[in-house]
C-alpha cells in the first residue's frame, strides 16, 4: 500500500527538489544495489545499471501515480533494466511468463536433509550466482529482499503463481547445489 | 507417494503459513497432515527453511560513495539535454532535419490541397461572412509561443552549425509562406474549419521548428 510519505517524497522530487531525490536515493540505493549486483554478478555492471536506473527514475517520476509503493515501483524499474541488460548481454534471458514458466527436467529429490542447517553465506551467494535469471530474480526478491509473492509478481510482471513456482524452482536448485 | 501436488503449499509452509491461522486453506491443512509421515517433504522443509534463513541474512551490499555523485551529474546533464533527445535518444538527433523536411512536404501538400478545394466553394459563402476574421484563442496561444521561441532561437543561432541553420531557416521560410497562405484562405473563407485547421497546423509546425532550433543550439553549446 502506498504511503503518504511516498507520495510526498515523489511530489517533492517532481517539483525539482534535489534534496528529496537524494533522500529517495539514500532510502533505496543499498537494497537496489544488492539486488542488481546479485543479478549481474558484477559490481561494475551494478554501478552502471543503478546510475541508469536512477536517471530513469528521475525522468519517470511524473508517471508514478501511487498505485504501488514507491519501493515496488523502483524495484520494477530496476529489475526491468537489469533483465534488459542481461538479455542484451547474454541473449538468452526472457522476462516473458512463458520463459519463466518453462519446464526443465526434474531433478531427483533427496529424501533426507542435504543442506547444512547453518549454510555459509558465502556458499549461498555462490550458489545464487549460478541460478537462471528468471528464478534468480524471483528468489532474490522473495527470500532475500522479503517481498510477498503478490509484490514479486507486480515487480516482474508475472502472475503470483509464477512467482511461487519460480521461488520453488530456485530453492530446489540451490538445495541441489549446496548439497554437493 | 505423489508429494509434488503439495509443492506450492510446502513453500507457503516454509514461509511461515500455518493452517491454524488460515482455516480456509484446506490444502495447507492437508499438507500439515501429510508432513509427519513423509520424509521427502520433511527434508525439503528443513533444507528450504535453512536456505530461506540464510538468504534473509545475507550481507548488505553498499554502493560506492561515488555512485550518488555520478547520478547527480547525469541528472544535471539530462536537464540540459533537448527534450526530444531525452525522449527518443541519441539516434533521433540525426533525423531531426529529415523529420522537419518531411513534415514540411506534408504541410505544403496539405495547404496546396486546401487551396485547390477552397476554389470549389461557392462564392456566396464568402460574401455572407465578415471580411476580417477574429484571431482564435488557439491562434493567439501559438503566436505568443512563437514570439517567445523566436527570441530564444535568435539567441541560439550563432551556436548552430551553419549548414543545419540554413536548412532550418529555409524550412521556417516555407512555413511562414504556408501560414500566410492559410491566413489568406481564411480571409476568403472565415467559416472554413479546414482552413482554420490548416493555419493551426502551420503554426504548430513553426513552433516545432523553433523548438528544434533552440534545442540544436543548446546541444551545440553542451558539446
Amino acid at each position: 500500500m502506498v504511503t503518504t510519505a511516498d507520495l510526498e517524497l515523489a511530489e517533492r522530487c517532481r517539483a525539482g527538489d534535489a534534496d528529496a531525490f537524494e533522500e529517495l536515493y539514500r532510502q533505496h540505493a543499498r537494497r537496489l544495489f544488492g539486488l542488481v549486483f546479485r543479478m549481474t554478478g558484477s559490481a561494475e555492471d551494478a554501478e552502471d545499471l543503478l546510475q541508469e536506473v536512477f536517471l530513469q527514475v528521475h525522468r519517470k517520476l511524473s508517471g508514478f501515480r501511487g498505485e504501488s509503493t514507491l519501493g515496488t515501483w523502483l524495484y520494477r524499474l530496476a529489475m526491468n533494466h537489469c533483465l534488459d541488460h542481461l538479455r542484451g548481454k547474454q541473449a538468452k534471458m526472457s522476462r516473458s511468463t512463458e520463459s519463466l514458466d518453462r519446464e526443465e527436467a526434474a531433478e531427483p529429490i533427496a529424501h533426507e536433509p542435504v543442506v547444512p542447517s547453518a549454510i555459509s553465506r558465502m556458499d549461498l551467494e555462490r550458489a545464487i550466482a549460478t541460478l537462471p535469471e528468471g528464478c534468480k530474480a524471483a528468489f532474490l526478491l522473495h527470500d532475500v529482499e522479503g517481498f510477498e509473492h503478490n509484490e514479486v509478481a507486480e515487480i516482474l510482471g508475472v502472475s503470483e503463481g509464477t512467482s511461487k513456482s519460480q521461488v520453488h524452482k530456485a530453492r530446489l536448485k540451490l538445495r541441489a547445489i549446496l548439497s554437493q | 507417494m505423489n508429494c509434488e501436488r503439495y509443492d506450492d503449499v510446502l513453500d507457503d509452509y516454509v514461509d511461515g503459513a500455518r493452517a491454524a491461522s488460515r482455516p480456509a486453506d484446506v490444502r495447507l491443512a492437508a499438507f500439515e497432515a501429510h508432513l509427519p509421515g513423509c520424509l521427502r517433504c520433511q527434508a525439503l522443509v528443513a533444507d528450504f527453511s535453512s536456505i530461506r534463513r540464510t538468504a534473509a541474512d545475507l550481507d548488505e551490499m553498499i554502493p560506492p560513495p561515488r555512485l550518488w555523485a555520478k547520478i547527480a551529474a547525469s541528472i544535471d546533464a539530462d536537464a540540459q539535454m533537448p527534450w526530444w533527445r531525452r525522449t527518443f535518444g541519441d539516434a533521433f538527433s540525426a533525423w531531426v532535419p529529415v523529420a522537419a523536411a518531411a513534415a514540411l512536404v506534408l504541410l505544403v501538400a496539405g495547404v496546396a490541397w486546401f487551396s485547390t478545394t477552397g476554389r470549389a466553394v461557392p462564392p456566396q459563402v464568402a460574401s455572407t461572412t465578415p471580411a476580417v476574421t477574429a484571431v482564435t484563442p488557439a491562434e493567439q496561444n501559438y503566436e505568443e509561443a512563437i514570439a517567445g521561441l523566436q527570441q530564444l532561437a535568435d539567441a541560439q543561432k550563432p551556436s548552430i552549425d551553419p549548414m543545419t541553420l540554413a536548412v532550418l531557416q529555409k524550412n521556417l521560410a516555407v512555413v511562414d509562406r504556408a501560414i500566410s497562405e492559410s491566413r489568406a484562405a481564411l480571409m476568403n473563407e472565415p467559416a472554413s474549419a479546414v482552413a482554420q485547421e490548416s493555419l493551426l497546423d502551420a503554426l504548430d509546425t513553426k513552433v516545432a521548428l523553433l523548438q528544434d532550433t533552440v534545442a540544436l543550439g543548446a546541444e551545440s553549446v553542451d558539446q
